[in-house]
C-alpha cells in the first residue's frame, strides 16, 4: 500500500511524538509512506498525479490544502477528502453547515469591517477569530467597541462569534473513524501536558453532537471544541485531523484507521463509511 | 502417488495442495466453483505467498488440475483412484461433500485415506459417519482410513479474480507444519512435506486450540472492545498482548498438568505466535477471527475449554473469563444487540449454561458472569474500551 503524506515540518523544540509512530507503524505493516513537505519543495503542477493509494492531508497549511485539491482533481483519494478539509479550513462554511445540521454553535456574524460589529456588543461581549485561523492564533475577545479599531479588516472577512464565558476547562471531541474521545484541557493549552489534558468520557449529548458534526461533513477523522456556558454546550471550532493528543493509543488508533483506510482505497470502495459517503456527495457539500 | 484436494480455497490451495505438490503428489482439486477450476485448469498453477517479519517467498505451486464439483462422474472416479483425500471445505460444507466421497469410496479395491483440514476438532469423525450412511450396504466405512489435520499456518485470502488469465495467489504465513493422525489411517500414506504422524492426535488438537487459538481469539474479541480493525493492529496495542499471552499461558498451564510440560510447550513458543499475530501480510480482521462466537464459546473450544482445562490444573483462568465475556458480547455486526438482548441478569446464567455449558454459581463460570455483567451495559454502537485495567470506557 502507497500513501502519501502532506506534512509540514516542525520545530524540533515541538513535541509531536504521534505522527512519527504512526508513521513507524505503517512502515512495519508494509506500507510505502512518502511524506510531502509541499512547502519545501518546488511542485511542477502538470506532474500531480495521484501516484498512491491513499494520501493523507495532515498538514493544515494553504499550500497543503491546494497541493490537495490538485490531487483531488486528478483523482487522489484523500483523507480528510479535499472538499471537507477545505469546507472545514473556513469558518464561515463550517459554522453554516454544522448550525444547518443542528449542532449547537454561538450566533455568528461576518462582515468586511469590524466597526460594523459595535451594536453588537450591546449584547455581549464577541470573540474574533481569524476566519481560516487555527490552534486559538489570532483569537481576541472585544469588550468594547473602542477595540474594534484596533482589528486589521485586511486579512479578508471579519468573523465574530458571540462569546459565552465557559464553566471550567474546554471539551476537545476526537472522533476517529466511529470512535469518540473525549479529553478536558485549559485554554489557551500552552504546555504540552497541558494540551495531553485530562481524558473524560463522552457522554450522550457529545456523542449526538459528534455524529451530526460528522454527518454534516461526511467526515470521520475530525475534533472539535466545545465550551459549556450556563449549562449549554456550544461548537466554537472544528478540526479535520486535529493532533488526538489526549487520546489513549492515540498513534496505533490512527495507524489502525488509516491503515483499513488504505485497504478500503485498493479495493475502490468509499473512504468513509456508506452513510457518510452518501452524505459527502450530497447537495450540502 | 494421487491426491484429491476438495476444495480449493485457502486451505485447500494456500496450504495443502502446496505441499502435496512439494512432495511430489498429483493433485486434482475439485470445487464448485466453475471460474477457479477454469483458471486452475488454464494455467496450470498458482502461487502462494508466504510472509513473515523477515521476508516474503512466492512459490509457484505447478503441475495442477481441477474438476467441477457438479462433474460428478469425474469427481468420483478421479476419488475411486486417489492414494489420498483432503477436504478443505469449512466443516458446514461436509455433508454436501460426503455423498461424492462416499461413491468414490464404494468404488475402490484399496483402502484409501481421508483427511478432513477443517477447522473443527471432530471434522474426521463427523465426516466418517456422514460417509458411513451413504455407502452401499456392505462396503465398510472402516476399510478406509478418516483422520483430522491440526495446521498451523494462517492463511487469509486469495489475490486475483479466478476470472481473469493471470493464476492465482494464495497469501498466507511460512508455517507448514500440520499434524495427522496415524492411528485413524487405513492405508500407507507417503510423505507430505510437513506432515507430523501422531499418535495422540487429541492432544495435539488441544494444543493448537487451548494456545495458538486461544491467543487468536483473545486477540480478536479484545481488539474489538477497544475498536481495533485487525490482528495485526490489536496486537501493538500493549494490554492486548498482554493479556494474550497470559490466555495462552493459563491454555499451557492446563496442557503441562494434563499432557507433560515438554509437550505443552514454553514461554517462547507462545512469544512466537504473538509474532506471528504481528505479520500485517497476514492482513486478518478482526470481524473475521472473531465471528461464529458461539461455536467458539462451546465447552470443549479454545476459550471455555482451555479454561476448565486450566481450573483443573488449579489454575484461576482470570484472562480467559474476561476473553469470554467479550466474546460473548460480541457480534459480527459491530453493535451488540444479540448480545444485550441475552443479557439479561435473571437469563445470563441460563445462556452462559446454554452457550458455553458453564456453571455461573460456580468456578470458571462465576468469573465469566461477573465480567460479562461488567461489559455488557457498555457495549453500545460506537463505543469501545479505553483501558482493560482501568475499566475506562470512551462513552458514558
Amino acid at each position: 500500500m502507497k500513501i502519501g503524506m502532506l506534512m509540514l515540518r516542525h520545530p524540533p523544540t515541538r513535541i509531536s511524538p504521534i505522527m512519527p509512530e504512526v508513521v513507524q507503524l505503517l512502515e512495519k505493516w508494509g506500507c510505502e509512506i512518502q511524506i510531502i513537505y509541499p512547502e519545501e519543495r518546488v511542485t511542477p503542477l502538470s506532474h500531480v498525479r495521484a501516484e498512491h493509494d491513499l494520501y493523507i492531508l495532515k498538514s493544515g497549511t494553504e499550500m497543503a490544502l491546494s497541493l490537495a485539491g490538485a490531487l483531488d482533481a486528478v483523482g487522489a483519494r484523500i483523507i480528510n477528502p479535499y472538499p471537507v478539509a477545505a469546507t472545514m479550513r473556513d469558518k464561515i462554511v463550517s459554522m453554516r453547515v454544522l448550525e444547518a445540521a443542528g449542532v449547537p454553535v454561538p450566533e455568528t456574524y461576518i462582515t468586511s469591517d469590524s466597526r460594523r460589529l459595535a451594536s453588537l456588543l450591546d449584547a455581549g461581549p464577541l470573540v474574533l477569530k481569524p476566519y481560516r485561523g487555527s490552534q486559538g492564533r489570532g483569537v481576541h475577545v472585544i469588550w468594547d467597541a473602542d477595540e474594534l479599531d484596533d482589528v486589521s479588516n485586511d486579512e479578508g472577512p471579519v468573523f465574530a462569534q458571540r462569546y459565552y464565558k465557559p464553566e471550567g476547562e474546554d471539551h476537545k471531541i476526537y472522533v476517529i473513524g466511529d470512535q469518540m474521545f473525549g479529553v478536558k484541557r485549559v485554554f489557551p493549552a500552552k504546555t504540552y501536558a497541558e494540551k495531553i489534558g485530562q481524558p473524560f468520557t463522552v457522554t450522550p449529548e457529545f456523542r449526538e453532537i459528534a455524529l451530526r458534526c460528522g454527518r454534516a461533513f461526511g467526515v470521520e477523522l475530525f475534533g472539535f471544541d466545545v465550551i459549556i456556558s450556563n449549562g449549554r454546550p456550544y461548537v466554537v471550532d472544528i478540526q479535520g485531523f486535529p493532533g488526538f493528543k489526549g487520546v489513549p493509543d492515540a498513534a496505533l488508533r490512527l495507524a489502525d484507521y488509516l491503515y483499513a483506510a488504505g485497504q478500503r482505497a485498493i479495493m475502490g470502495e468509499p473512504l468513509v463509511e456508506a452513510a457518510l459517503h452518501e452524505r459527502r456527495n450530497g447537495a450540502a457539500l | 502417488m494421487k491426491a484429491v484436494v476438495i476444495g480449493a480455497g485457502r486451505i485447500g490451495c494456500g496450504l495443502v495442495g502446496q505441499l502435496l505438490r512439494a512432495s511430489g503428489w498429483e493433485v486434482t482439486f475439485v470445487t464448485r466453483d466453475p471460474e477457479v477450476v477454469a483458471n486452475l485448469n488454464r494455467n496450470g498453477h498458482y502461487h502462494v505467498l508466504m510472509t513473515s517479519a523477515k521476508q516474503n517467498q512466492k512459490v509457484t505451486v505447478g503441475g495442477v488440475n481441477a474438476l467441477a464439483i457438479n462433474h460428478e462422474s469425474a469427481v468420483v472416479d478421479a476419488i475411486a483412484q486417489a492414494d489420498l483425500i483432503a477436504t478443505a471445505v469449512c466443516s458446514q460444507n461436509l455433508p454436501a461433500i460426503a455423498p461424492l466421497i462416499a461413491r468414490g469410496l464404494a468404488g475402490r479395491t484399496r483402502p484409501a485415506n481421508v483427511i478432513a483440514f477443517e477447522n473443527m476438532p471432530n471434522a474426521s469423525n463427523c465426516l466418517r459417519r456422514l460417509v458411513a450412511s451413504m455407502l452401499p450396504q456392505g462396503v465398510d466405512v472402516d476399510r478406509h482410513g478418516f483422520s483430522g489435520a491440526v495446521i498451523s499456518r494462517m492463511i487469509t485470502r486469495r489475490i486475483g479474480n479466478p476470472s481473469d488469465a493471470a493464476p492465482l495467489t494464495f497469501i498466507g504465513d511460512e508455517v507448514e507444519d500440520f499434524v495427522v493422525d496415524r492411528t485413524a489411517l487405513r492405508a500407507p500414506l507417503a510423505e507430505i512435506t510437513g506432515m507430523k504422524l501422531v499418535d495422540d492426535y487429541q492432544a495435539w488438537v488441544l494444543r493448537k486450540l487451548y494456545t495458538f487459538s486461544a491467543g487468536h481469539a483473545t486477540t480478536a474479541y479484545l481488539g474489538w472492545l477497544k475498536g481495533y480493525h485487525y490482528v495485526h493492529t490489536a496486537i501493538r496495542d500493549r494490554e492486548i498482548r498482554q493479556a494474550v499471552l497470559k490466555a495462552m499461558k493459563e491454555g499451557q498451564k492446563g496442557l503441562a498438568a494434563k499432557f507433560g510440560k515438554e509437550f505443552a510447550g514454553d514461554q517462547p513458543e507462545l512469544d512466537a505466535i504473538v509474532a506471528r499475530f504481528e505479520n500485517a501480510a497476514i492482513n486478518d480482521p478482526i470481524v473475521r477471527v472473531a465471528r461464529d462466537p458461539q461455536r467458539k464459546l462451546g465447552a470443549d473450544e479454545r476459550l471455555v475449554g482451555a479454561a476448565l482445562l486450566a481450573e483443573e490444573a488449579g489454575v484461576i483462568p482470570e484472562q480467559l473469563a474476561l476473553v469470554t465475556a467479550a466474546a460473548l458480547c460480541f457480534s459480527s455486526s459491530g453493535h451488540a444487540e444479540t448480545c444485550t438482548a441475552c443479557f439479561e441478569k435473571s437469563k445470563a446464567a441460563e445462556a452462559l449454561n446454554q452457550i458455553c455449558g458453564l456453571d455461573a454459581a460456580h468456578g470458571f463460570g462465576r468469573n465469566v458472569a461477573k465480567s460479562w455483567a461488567q461489559l455488557a451495559p457498555s457495549i453500545l454502537p460506537g463505543n469501545l474500551l479505553l483501558s482493560l485495567k482501568q475499566h475506562m470506557w470512551a462513552r458514558a
